[in-house]
């Protein structure tokens, strides 16, 4: 059975803010100003993003709002009675609630009844999970329609409270924390929407699932992007570990980390991924005509890229193409944001027949993620 | 490929990888090559993550004496490896006296290094006959058995295989190890002028082999020694760091 993306949605809150303002929203710590937000914004090159929370750290959308309102844009540009949708999978890094998973409590918001449910966990990558699992859904036949949602309101991990709480933490001690301040000037929050069938749309342009695939290299490498640990290397004990969460929080357990230095093996382990998917024959470079990466930001002078090109497998730059520096890195929403401007927006000719290769990968530990689509027209 | 050049502060500064110059084609067998060699040095660099003493540089306990071990461990090979570089070099007969001339230009470039290694472990606090007194570790063994009889062989262009892993080495030790491991220990440059000075004399190295490639890379049979090399030697190399010895002998 071949399966179809007929429609997309995305949802961003409020207004875009601009790379001044973003410290206004998430909060100077201590009331003061960062001295690394600047540095770490210029190597992004991030220009505006969108926040789910106020300049008074308070929550304007939650998750699972976020997500629904992008299901809700999804599902009215779709030519499909929401009746069909017979399953609802839901990526997103961190849900309202720890538990029960995500995809109940959306599913309760879009009133969607008695449906197959998934809620995929991870970083980046749980969105191509989610989709993956939704696809083979229909691929089996046990659905006509699968609606995929990824959201993430990575802000509240980063507001400034969450620093302050943090008093016996390595970044109190130092005052400032590479690792755990990185994040803070790189993810912002917003949701994204995917409609699978098991046909293409009656008008418009639909696209084609092609393939999927993954590559998880955790057996190998460190943990280098994470929340739920101190970030010490000789202390083992994660957040529950703690007598209580107030301890926890304050030995920085609850911040988001990323280990940088070890963030260059994930370009690595990428290239290593797309070249297997060469070997295999499953993916074509000269057929590519355009290039979605979720790439977090572009800190990596990396010239495996051109070792590629010596090699006649890479991707020329015009075809190259991202969101990522007007909307915003969403984590796991973002290649769902990504994909529903794609088939919209006046900067790129998308034709009928157009091959459009995708790469998530997710530092948290390694998880590399492709696929690829091609655009039909029923 | 569209991506930036700024590094971060407490990131990686330097690319691990050397630059392709401008206008570098190699013909369709030799980029194939290319792509397979490039998965084999990525896959042996996410291997060697899983080392012991190479995982404590990453996970940042990498200590004064993991370097000492090290270096013990690792200045047999490096002798070694000018012996069969140079052998290399005497195995190609009249009709590829091009590459032997490049590889007997690499092979005097390289063959004094071990007397730096030497010098970076007595700075960095050990004996300096201890360092000489080590034998061969066990991985040590069937790396340097494997490269002499490669190179023992008639025209044996498959050892490209084996210049690109260990010079693949070279740069990751200079680029991502070196600085990290001043950081980790407190030792000075003085302690890891070996590793920094190959990285830096390996850019010119690179050219070379990309020429190299292009020359001796025209069918699948020559692709096929050539990879088939690169994965024994990357897997023989992490097996010398597996096989660790610790005390001083």
């Amino acid at each position: 059975m071949t399966v179809y993306i007929t429609s997309t949605g995305s949802f961003l809150p409020g207004p875009a803010i601009q790379v001044d303002q973003v410290e206004n929203i998430l909060g100077a710590v201590h009331d003061k100003p960062s001295s690394l937000r600047v540095q770490i914004q210029k190597a992004n090159k991030i220009q505006t993003r969108h926040y789910a929370i106020d300049e008074n750290q308070q929550t304007t959308h939650s998750n699972t709002e976020m997500a629904t309102n992008a299901a809700e844009q999804c599902l009215d540009r779709a030519f499909l009675n929401r009746e069909k949708v017979g399953m609802l999978a839901v990526a997103s890094t961190q849900g309202d609630l720890p538990a029960p998973g995500m995809a109940s409590m959306v599913q309760a918001e879009l009133e969607l009844p008695e449906i197959e449910i998934l809620t995929t966990h991870g970083i980046c990558s749980s969105s191509i999970m989610a989709l993956k699992a939704a696809w083979n859904s229909l691929r089996l036949e046990e659905h006509e329609a699968a609606l995929v949602l990824s959201s993430e309101l990575a802000s509240r991990l980063l507001k400034k409270q969450r620093y302050e709480a943090a008093t016996t933490s390595t970044f109190a001690a130092k005052r400032i924390d590479f690792s755990t301040e990185f994040l803070r000037w790189m993810l912002s929050d917003g949701a994204g929407a995917l409609l699978l069938q098991n046909k293409p749309a009656p008008k418009g342009l639909s696209l084609r699932i092609d393939w999927i695939r993954g590559f998880s290299h955790a057996h190998a490498l460190p943990t280098c992007m994470s929340v739920g640990s101190a970030g010490r290397p000789t202390d083992s004990r994660t957040w529950q570990d703690y007598n209580t969460y107030a301890e926890a929080e304050q030995d920085g357990a609850l911040l988001l980390r990323q280990d940088v230095r070890l963030l260059d093996n994930l370009m690595r382990m990428g290239v290593d991924g797309y070249l297997r998917l060469v070997e295999e024959g499953v993916s074509k470079p000269s057929e590519v005509d355009h290039f979605l990466c979720h790439y977090s930001s572009h800190h990596f002078k990396n010239k495996i890229l051109e070792m590629l090109n010596t090699a006649g497998v890479g991707i020329p730059e015009e075809r190259w193409w991202t969101n990522l520096y007007s909307r915003g890195n969403t984590g796991a929403a973002s290649l769902f944001i990504m994909l529903d401007e794609f088939l919209r927006t006046d900067e790129v000719t998308v034709n009928v027949g157009d091959r459009v290769l995708c790469f998530v990968p997710e530092s948290g530990r390694f998880n590399t993620t492709y696929l690829q689509l091609t655009v039909v027209e029923e | 490929m569209n991506n930036g050049d700024i590094s971060i502060e407490g990131g990686e500064t330097a690319p691990a990888e050397e630059s392709v110059p401008e206008g570098v084609v190699l013909n369709p067998h030799a980029q194939v090559c290319l792509q397979h060699l490039l998965r084999v040095w990525l896959g042996f660099e996410r291997d060697l993550s899983k080392v012991p003493l190479l995982r404590r540089i990453d996970l940042g306990t990498f200590t004064v004496e993991d370097h000492q071990v090290f270096l013990r461990n690792i200045r047999q090979q490096v002798i070694e490896g000018s012996r069969w570089i140079t052998r290399t070099a005497s195995s190609f007969d009249r009709n590829h006296s091009e590459i032997r001339s490049t590889i007997i230009s690499h092979a005097v470039d390289e063959h004094r290094d071990y007397e730096m290694l030497e010098k970076d472990y007595v700075a960095s606090g050990g004996k300096l006959e201890d360092i000489l007194n080590m034998e061969r570790n066990i991985g040590s063994e069937a790396l340097h058995g494997f490269l002499m009889h490669r190179s023992s062989r008639p025209n044996p262009i498959d050892l490209l295989g084996a210049m690109w892993i260990i010079e693949g080495l070279g740069e990751k030790m200079a680029h991502s190890w070196a600085e990290r491991i001043q950081e980790l220990t407190g030792l000075s440059e003085d302690s890891t002028r070996f590793m920094t000075y190959h990285g830096h004399n390996d850019s010119e190295h690179m050219q070379r082999f990309y020429a190299t490639l292009d020359s001796v890379g025209v069918n699948e049979e020559a692709i096929a020694s050539i990879v088939k090399t690169a994965k024994v030697v990357a897997r023989l190399y992490r097996l010398q760091l597996e096989e660790i010895e610790y005390d001083v002998q």
